[in-house]
C-alpha cells in the first residue's frame, strides 16, 4: 500500500478541474480512502433542478475545490436539507414543486427514509412512477442521481468497481523501458524483485480504478440519490453483496482499503416483483408499495403535466382509464400513458370524450392488440359511463 | 406507546407477518420521528418498517384496522346512583366501586390491565378462550365481589338489597365484556396460528389419506417447496461457473496477443441437470400421490432438465404432451379425471406396463436418464416381468422406486416390491410431502 509521499508522483491527475456546462460535469475529487491517497476524476450525471429554483430543497453547492470545504459549511448543508425534511407536508410540497405529485404515504416514507438513513424499496406495477420518485428526490435535494440498472448476470465489476485492465497493460508496455532501467541497476534477482515491490501498488492505485455506480454514489461529497433499478432482475448473489453497502454505506477494495461515504447517499431500490427478494435485503429497507393512484390523485397528476386541459375532459379521461384498469388486460395503462393520451386528445382539440375519438386513440395507452380489441368491444359502455358519472 | 407497539407487533406476528427485532426497532424509531398525531402517517410509517411485501401489506392493513380501532363500551351498566352512606365498602374490590359509580372507562381500563396481567396476547388456539376469560375475571377480583354481595344480602335493608342487585347486574355486564374482549383479542393474535398447525399437519399426513378440502393448501405448500428447491439449486449451478483461472484456455485464447493475457477464462465445473422419466401407477389407490408427485416434479425446472411422464394401469401411455400443452394444475386434474386418456383402467399389471414401455418407449431412456417408478408394486399376482425392468435398469443412469406403502408392507400379499427392489438403485417410501422433499434431495445429489 503506497503512502502519501510515494503517491506524490501521480499528482498530475489531481489538477483536472474543469466545469463543463450542461448536465455533465467533470471535476476532481479528493477521496479519503483510508490510506489518504485518493484523487481521481469522477464523472457524474447531474439531474437538472426545477426551473423555478429556490424551493426548500435547494442546497448551496460548493463550486470551489471541495478540499477547502469546512465543517461549518457541511453543517449549513445539513440544516438546509433538514429544513427540506422538517415535516411530511414539506416533503410533499417540495415534491410537488419538482413535478411529482404524491400521496401522504409516499411522502411519509420518503421523510422517514431521510431521517432514518435507510434505503427505500419501492414496489408496484409498471408505470406508476417508481423510477420517477428517485429522479425527483434527486431534484428535490439538488444532488446528482446515480443510477444502476440491474440485469441478470450483473456483478461487482459492473456495479461497484473494476480495474482498468487495458490501461494497466498499456502503461506496463509504455513504461517497459523505465522498468528495465530500474531493474537493470540490480544484478541479483531477489534484489530486483524487492525493488519492483516498492512500485507494484502503482498499478493498483485509484488512477486505475474504474468506479461503477455504487462506488460513485459513495464518493459523492455532498451525497447523492442512488437508484438501484429493478433489483429483482439481478441474481441473488448480487443482492447479498448489496447488503454491506446498504447497511454500512462502505465497501472494501482489497488493494486500496475501505471506502466510506462522507454523506450517506439516499438509496432507492425498485422492484417489479418478478421474484421474491431476500428477507435480509427487505429487512434493511423501508418498504413502499405504490399502487395505481386513486382518481383524485391521478387527476391532479394529469392537470399538472397537461396544463390547460379542459376540466370535463380531464375528469372523463381519468374515469375511463380507471374503468379500463379494472378489466383483465395484458397490460393495464400506466400513469405516463394516461398523460400521453391526454396530450393526444388536446392535440385533437377534444373538449370531452366521445366514442369515435376514444376508439381512434386507444393505441396511445393500450399496447397489445388483444387489449385494444377487448376495450373496443366495451367502448360504448365505458365511454357512456365516464360521461354519465362526470355529468 | 412502546408497549402498544410491542403488542401490535405480537399481533402482526400472530397474523403471519414475520417481524424481526431490527424491524421493530426501526418501527419505534420511525414513530418517534413521524409522531403519533396523524393516523395515516402512523399507518404508513409502521407499514413501511414492518410489512415488506404486497401480501404482508394486506395482512398489515387488516391487522392495523382491527388493532387500532375504537370499540364503544357496552352501556348496560345501570346509571350511577347516589352512594348510600355508611355502607361497608372496606371489602369492596375496586371493580365493585367502579360498577357502583358507573365508571365505564375505569372498568374498560381495569379489564385491559387484567388482560395484560393474564398474558392474553399469548393466546393461540380457540380452545384457550375459556381459560383466559377465567384468568382475567380472577385478576379483576370478581370472586371477592361475589363474597361482598353475599355478605350484603342477609342484611335485608332496602338500600343494601338495591346495591347488591346493582352490583350483580354490573358483574354480569363485566363478565360479558371480558368474554367479548377475549374473543376480539383471539381474532387479533391467533387467527393465523391455526393455519400454521394445519400446515404442519399437512407435511406429515399420508397423501393417500388427504382430504380433498386440503388440496388447495397442499398445492400452495408444494409451490413453496418447489420454489425453495429451485432457488437453492440454481444458486449452486451458477456458483459452479466461477472458480480458478483456466490457465491453459487463457493462454490458448491469447496467443494472438503475443502472450499478453487480454481475455481471461475461468475454469468451469459442469453441473448436469438430470433427465427424468417417470412411470406412474394411476390405479385409484395411487392417484393422490401421483398428483402431488407430478405437480412437484414439473415445477422443478431448475433442478430437472426434462421430464417425460408415463402413466399405466393395465396398459401404459405417455402423458408428457398434456403437461406441455396445459397449465400444471389443469394437467394433473385431467390425469385424475382420465379425460381424453386412452388407457385401460383394469387391474394393475406391472408386467404388461413394463412390456409396453420397453417395446415402445425404451429410447426415452439413455445413460443420462433417471428413471422413477411410482407405484405400490401390487401386480394382482400377474407376471412381475423382472427381466424387462432389468433392461430398463441397465440402460438408465439411476432407477428409483417410490412406494407409497410403508416398508413393512413391502413384499406382503401380491406386492412384488422385494423382487423389484433388487434391481433398483434406490427404493424410497413416498407417502407424505416430506418424502417428496427427500426425493428432490436425491435427484440433486447426482452420483
Amino acid at each position: 500500500m503506497p503512502d502519501k509521499g510515494r503517491c506524490g508522483g501521480w499528482d498530475g491527475e489531481k489538477g483536472i478541474f474543469k466545469k463543463v456546462p450542461g448536465s455533465f460535469s467533470r471535476r476532481s475529487e479528493r477521496r479519503d480512502t483510508g490510506d489518504g491517497c485518493g484523487s481521481e476524476a469522477v464523472r457524474i450525471h447531474r439531474t437538472k433542478g426545477p426551473a423555478g429554483g429556490g424551493h426548500p430543497g435547494r442546497i448551496a453547492r460548493t463550486q470551489a475545490n471541495p478540499g477547502r470545504r469546512t465543517a461549518q459549511r457541511e453543517g449549513e448543508v445539513m440544516t438546509d436539507r433538514g429544513r427540506a425534511f422538517s415535516a411530511v407536508e414539506t416533503v410533499r410540497e417540495g415534491f410537488r414543486q419538482t413535478g411529482y405529485i404524491c400521496n401522504t404515504e409516499i411522502a411519509t416514507i420518503v421523510y422517514l427514509a431521510f431521517h432514518l438513513e435507510k434505503p427505500v424499496l419501492v414496489e408496484g406495477p409498471a408505470g406508476v412512477g417508481k423510477t420517477e420518485l428517485a429522479k425527483k428526490a434527486a431534484a428535490f435535494l439538488n444532488v446528482p442521481l446515480i443510477r444502476l440498472q440491474c440485469y441478470e448476470g450483473l456483478d461487482e465489476s459492473k456495479a461497484l468497481y473494476e480495474w482498468k485492465y487495458g490501461k494497466q497493460l498499456l502503461y506496463t508496455q509504455l513504461l517497459r523501458d523505465k522498468l528495465d532501467q530500474i531493474v537493470r541497476r540490480e544484478d541479483d534477482l531477489g534484489e530486483s524483485i524487492r525493488t519492483l515491490h516498492r512500485y507494484e501498488d502503482i498499478f493498483f492505485s485509484p488512477q486505475f480504478l474504474e468506479a461503477r455506480p455504487l462506488l460513485r454514489a459513495l464518493q459523492q461529497e455532498e451525497g447523492a440519490v442512488l437508484l438501484i433499478d429493478e433489483v429483482d432482475k439481478a441474481d441473488e448473489e448480487f443482492e447479498a453483496f448489496l447488503l454491506e453497502i446498504l447497511s454500512d454505506f462502505q465497501v472494501s477494495i482489497p488493494e486500496i482499503g475501505t471506502v466510506r461515504s462522507r454523506t450517506k447517499p439516499f438509496v432507492f431500490l425498485t422492484s417489479n416483483s418478478t421474484r421474491e427478494l431476500s428477507e435480509a435485503l427487505k429487512r434493511r429497507c423501508l418498504h413502499l408499495f405504490i399502487p395505481f393512484p386513486d382518481p383524485d390523485l391521478e387527476r391532479q397528476i394529469v392537470r399538472h403535466h397537461v396544463p390547460g386541459i379542459p376540466e370535463r375532459l380531464e375528469k372523463q379521461l381519468v374515469l375511463f382509464i380507471h374503468e379500463v384498469r379494472r378489466m383483465e388486460l395484458k397490460k393495464a395503462p400506466s400513469i405516463s400513458e394516461t398523460i400521453d393520451w391526454a396530450r393526444a386528445l388536446i392535440l385533437l382539440h377534444a373538449e370531452g370524450l366521445d366514442r369515435d375519438l376514444t376508439r381512434k386513440t386507444l393505441n396511445t395507452f393500450l399496447k397489445f392488440e388483444e387489449d385494444i380489441r377487448a376495450v373496443d368491444e366495451k367502448i360504448f359502455l365505458l365511454v357512456d359511463k365516464a360521461i354519465r358519472e362526470t355529468a | 406507546m412502546d408497549r402498544v407497539l410491542n403488542r401490535f407487533i405480537v399481533a402482526l406476528r400472530g397474523a403471519g407477518v414475520p417481524v424481526s427485532v431490527s424491524e421493530s426497532i426501526d418501527a419505534a424509531q420511525a414513530l418517534a420521528i413521524s409522531g403519533y398525531g396523524d393516523r395515516p402517517v402512523v399507518k404508513s410509517s409502521l407499514g413501511a418498517t414492518l410489512a415488506k411485501s404486497v401480501a404482508e401489506k394486506e395482512i398489515f392493513d387488516d391487522c392495523f384496522e382491527r388493532f387500532f380501532s375504537f370499540h364503544p363500551l357496552p352501556s348496560e351498566l345501570a346509571p350511577a346512583a347516589e352512594p348510600a352512606a355508611g355502607e361497608p365498602s372496606a371489602v369492596l374490590p375496586p371493580i365493585g366501586g367502579m360498577i357502583l359509580e358507573g365508571d365505564l372507562g375505569g372498568i374498560a381500563l381495569a379489564v385491559r390491565d387484567a388482560a395484560r396481567s393474564a398474558d392474553l396476547q399469548s393466546i393461540r388456539f380457540f380452545t384457550q378462550r375459556g381459560m383466559f376469560t377465567a384468568r382475567i375475571l380472577q385478576a379483576l377480583n370478581l370472586d371477592q365481589l361475589d363474597r361482598f354481595v353475599a355478605d350484603l344480602s342477609p342484611d335485608g335493608s332496602a338500600g343494601a338489597g338495591g346495591t347488591a342487585r346493582r352490583i350483580e347486574q354490573g358483574r354480569d355486564a363485566v363478565v360479558d365484556m371480558v368474554r367479548r374482549y377475549v374473543e376480539e383479542q383471539y381474532e387479533i393474535y391467533a387467527r393465523e396460528s391455526t393455519e400454521r398447525v394445519i400446515e404442519r399437519y399437512l407435511w406429515d399426513v399420508r397423501l393417500t389419506e388427504l382430504e380433498e378440502r386440503h388440496y388447495e393448501r397442499m398445492h400452495f405448500l408444494i409451490r413453496k417447496l418447489v420454489k425453495r428447491m429451485n432457488d437453492r439449486y440454481s444458486r449452486r449451478r451458477r456458483r459452479s461457473k466461477r472458480g480458478a483461472l483456466d490457465f491453459k484456455r487463457t493462454l490458448r485464447a491469447n496467443m494472438h496477443h503475443g502472450g499478453l493475457l487480454f481475455d481471461i477464462s475461468w475454469k468451469q465445473k459442469k453441473v448436469n441437470r438430470p433427465d427424468v422419466v417417470i412411470l406412474c401407477d394411476v390405479s385409484r389407490s395411487m392417484s393422490t400421490v401421483v398428483r402431488f408427485c407430478l405437480l412437484m416434479l414439473y415445477g422443478l425446472n431448475e433442478v430437472v432438465a426434462r421430464v417425460r411422464s408415463f402413466v399405466f394401469c393395465s396398459s401404459l401411455l405417455e402423458v408428457s404432451d398434456i403437461f406441455e400443452r396445459c397449465p400444471l394444475a389443469e394437467a394433473v386434474e385431467r390425469l385424475r379425471t382420465g379425460e381424453g386418456l386412452d388407457i385401460h383402467m383394469g387391474r394393475t399389471d406391472y408386467g404388461s406396463a413394463f412390456w409396453d414401455f420397453t417395446n415402445r418407449h425404451l429410447d426415452a431412456v439413455t445413460g443420462k436418464t433417471t428413471v422413477i417408478i411410482l407405484g405400490d408394486a401390487r401386480s394382482n399376482y400377474g407376471d412381475p416381468a423382472e427381466g424387462l425392468l432389468k433392461q430398463i435398469a441397465d440402460r438408465c443412469r439411476r432407477l428409483i422406486w417410490l412406494n407409497p406403502e410403508t416398508p413393512p408392507m413391502w413384499g406382503t400379499g401380491d406386492s412384488e416390491m422385494r423382487r423389484y427392489a433388487r434391481l433398483c438403485d434406490l427404493v424410497m417410501e413416498c407417502s407424505t410431502l416430506r418424502h417428496l422433499e427427500q426425493l428432490v434431495r436425491v435427484l440433486v445429489r447426482i452420483p
